[in-house]
């Protein structure tokens, strides 16, 4: 690393221990997952629930904010390639580039599924590296939270102890969950389901469940009517609900549920205001299970 | 399914980054642009029927962790001459303390909002009139800029550069330095649902004062040479620009509306013993307003009205002959997105010009991009 980038990190390292961490994160799961380790820091994330994090504004707001962080943190595989290299350029902040060690990527951490040795802009918004959604990779984040404690405690090592405890502390609480949820969600196994787009790719994949096909007729490209005609002729047996996010368009999938009589389901994107990032695993297998296992005691309308 | 034992493994083993750049490098991306047009506007690159607009070859990747760079060649294909410019080749640096950055080479003027951006991000087919009048459509040369944004939740950004002028003069000898300009933007949200920002610009031209006319020989006739210098020069431009976006919840993916307005004004335009001819200028205005509403993913309209003064001046003999000029236009235009990377448009413009004909023009264009596709500025 070179030395300019070191004095730059450095006094900002000795600035740090007297007023609390700026910490700049692209979309609010982050935020919840950074604030479990550092709960003092100020976070800011960029995005919220109701964002589509590909077609996010580089607006003046974001670039000031991406000034005055000590650190960033981003899905990376180029969910934020339309936006986050602008606010990285024009905030002209050492800390944030991509050579520093406290700009952050969590797909780094992932083993990535869908990675593509060919990539073609007719197959859609496809990412060679991977899907990008990883948020949903549940087994990642322990490898994540220990990414996350040792860049804290590389930024501010005056409080190097707390990061790490807190980072244990996340980490032993995550494996319990994990453990539960697969317990609880072993009745999703084998279930199949038609999805908006592959947002919960990595969460499918875990819970050993399957997304057949896409409400997208490609990645990134909005339903179009002979893209939903065509999944009309999908056989009724193959799946067993229509998945979409919070921030997606509900139209299509509401007009497919008519058609073809498959319940729809609405899962979130990321966390709620306040939500932690364990709340919303909850919710999201709870929603599945009330839906596909429990459909008798659903209380949706 | 042993899941605990796969979370160890994993934990223990992707421990440090797997690649450590998510973005490939180079970036390499190629913007595609062609049309077919009934009419010409003024001082306008694109002439009537089939042809190539601002086809863009674009290179980019950071150089170290110190530096960025980036080029950008433009071909452009003129009846039967093709040409090669250069439009952007500059480096900058990235790891400046106290939020500054400094870029050097050749680049797009910070100068207003439409400036720095490039052309095929525009939602119209040609920059504003005032844009085609004041600064050749786009102003890009070779100098340096000094940026450094404040560390204040108001976005505060404060810029300065140097530049060769030498698309803007209307001297034959004149500084080697001869454009200065300062440019202050402000931004924020007004809410989760909508942002702005606000830029003041003052760009002095150390050559742009035109002291002689040649005989019906003064630089403003460009209507049909396609140069890219400005068609009226002076010795100061002072420009104000606001943009306002606004989508539900932020979320920009199915429904947006930007307003963008900007005003210059030029003085200094000809020497002052020109000062009592009649109609000699004295200052010129030039100001646009446009509105785009994207109502869905794939498709977005806008309308925009804009107005710009200019002047013509030539020698008969002993005598000066000035006449003033206004170009009047607006245009109404409709795009579809078949998605990210391609954009099909129409326009209709409405053209008043200086000789107070109107004239009607309609585009069909195409602007397309491969490869690497740049982040977009607000």
């Amino acid at each position: 690393m070179a030395t300019g980038v070191a004095i730059v990190s450095s006094s900002i390292m000795a600035s740090s221990s007297a007023m609390a961490l700026n910490i700049f994160v692209c979309e609010p799961e982050w935020q919840a997952l950074v604030h479990s380790h550092a709960p003092d820091a100020n976070i800011y994330s960029a995005t919220t629930a109701k964002q589509d994090p590909h077609y996010v504004q580089a607006r003046p707001s974001l670039i000031a904010k991406m000034r005055q962080a000590d650190m960033a943190m981003c899905s990376g595989s180029e969910l934020e390639v339309g936006w986050l290299p602008m606010l990285q350029v024009r905030s002209g902040n050492p800390a944030v580039q991509d050579s520093a060690p406290t700009m952050l990527y969590a797909s780094d951490m992932v083993g990535m599924l869908d990675t593509h040795d060919h990539v073609d802009r007719s197959m859609g918004d496809i990412h060679a590296h991977g899907n990008p959604h990883v948020q949903f990779a549940a087994e990642y984040m322990i490898p994540i939270s220990r990414e996350v404690t040792k860049r804290l405690q590389l930024l501010d090592p005056d409080n190097a102890h707390t990061y790490m405890r807190n980072g244990m502390k996340f980490r032993a609480n995550w494996r319990n969950k994990l453990a539960e949820w697969e317990t609880k969600a072993e009745p999703l196994q084998g279930k199949n389901v038609v999805g908006y787009h592959a947002t919960y790719r990595y969460l499918f994949d875990w819970l050993d469940m399957a997304q057949i096909a896409d409400l997208e007729p490609k990645p990134g490209i909005s339903p179009t009517t002979s893209h939903l005609q065509s999944l009309t002729k999908l056989d009724p047996a193959s799946f067993d609900a229509i998945v979409y996010s919070s921030h997606q368009d509900q139209r299509p999938a509401n007009w497919l549920n008519q058609q073809i009589n498959k319940p729809t389901i609405q899962l979130p994107l990321t966390v709620a205001e306040g939500q932690s990032l364990d709340q919303m695993y909850d919710q999201v297998i709870d929603e599945l299970l009330r839906t596909l296992v429990n459909p008798d005691t659903s209380t949706r309308s | 399914m042993n899941k605990k034992l796969v979370s160890l493994a994993v934990g223990s083993i992707l421990v440090s980054p797997v690649f450590a750049d998510t973005l490939s490098n180079p970036q390499i991306g190629v913007v595609l642009d062609g049309y077919y047009q009934d009419g010409q506007r003024n001082n306008s690159e694109r002439g009537e029927g089939f042809g190539l607009g601002h086809t863009e070859l674009n290179m980019s990747a950071n150089i170290d962790d110190k530096f960025y760079g980036s080029l950008t060649t433009v071909i452009e294909a003129h009846d039967d001459e093709t040409e090669l410019l250069l439009e952007e080749a500059f480096i900058e640096t990235l790891t400046m303390p106290y939020g500054l950055s400094i870029r050097g080479g050749r680049f797009l003027s910070d100068f207003g909002y439409l400036n720095n951006q490039h052309m095929h991000t525009d939602s119209f087919v040609e920059r504003p009139a005032a844009y085609r009048t004041f600064l050749g459509s786009h102003y890009y040369d070779d100098g340096v800029r000094a940026n450094i944004v404040l560390p204040t939740d108001l976005y505060v950004k404060f810029g300065v550069e140097a530049l060769s002028g030498s698309k803007m003069s209307s001297v034959d000898d004149g500084s080697d330095v001869g454009v200065y300009t300062t440019t202050l933007k402000l931004g924020d949200d007004f809410s989760e649902s909508s942002s702005w920002q606000f830029g003041l610009s003052y760009l002095r031209n150390e050559n742009g004062k035109v002291c002689e006319f040649g005989d019906h020989d003064h630089g403003h006739d460009h209507d049909h040479d396609h140069s890219h210098g400005a068609a009226v020069t002076g010795s100061n431009l002072y420009g104000a620009d606001f943009v306002w976006k606004w989508a539900p919840n932020g979320n920009y993916k199915y429904q947006n509306f930007t307003l963008a307005a900007e005003y210059m004004l030029l003085d200094g335009i000809v020497d002052d013993k020109y000062k009592n001819d009649a109609e000699s200028p004295d200052t010129l205005a030039g100001y646009y307003v446009s509105g785009v509403y994207r109502f869905s993913p794939s498709w977005s309209a806008g309308l925009r009205y804009g107005e710009a003064e200019s002047y013509d001046g030539h020698a008969h003999g002993d005598h000066m002959h000035f006449t003033a000029m206004n170009d009047k236009e607006a245009d109404a235009m409709i795009a579809w997105d078949s998605s990210h990377f391609g954009t099909v448009r129409a326009q209709y413009s409405r053209v008043e010009n200086q000789s107070k004909e109107t004239d009607n023009v309609f585009t069909l264009q195409y602007v397309m991009t491969f490869g690497a596709h740049g982040a977009h500025a607000f």
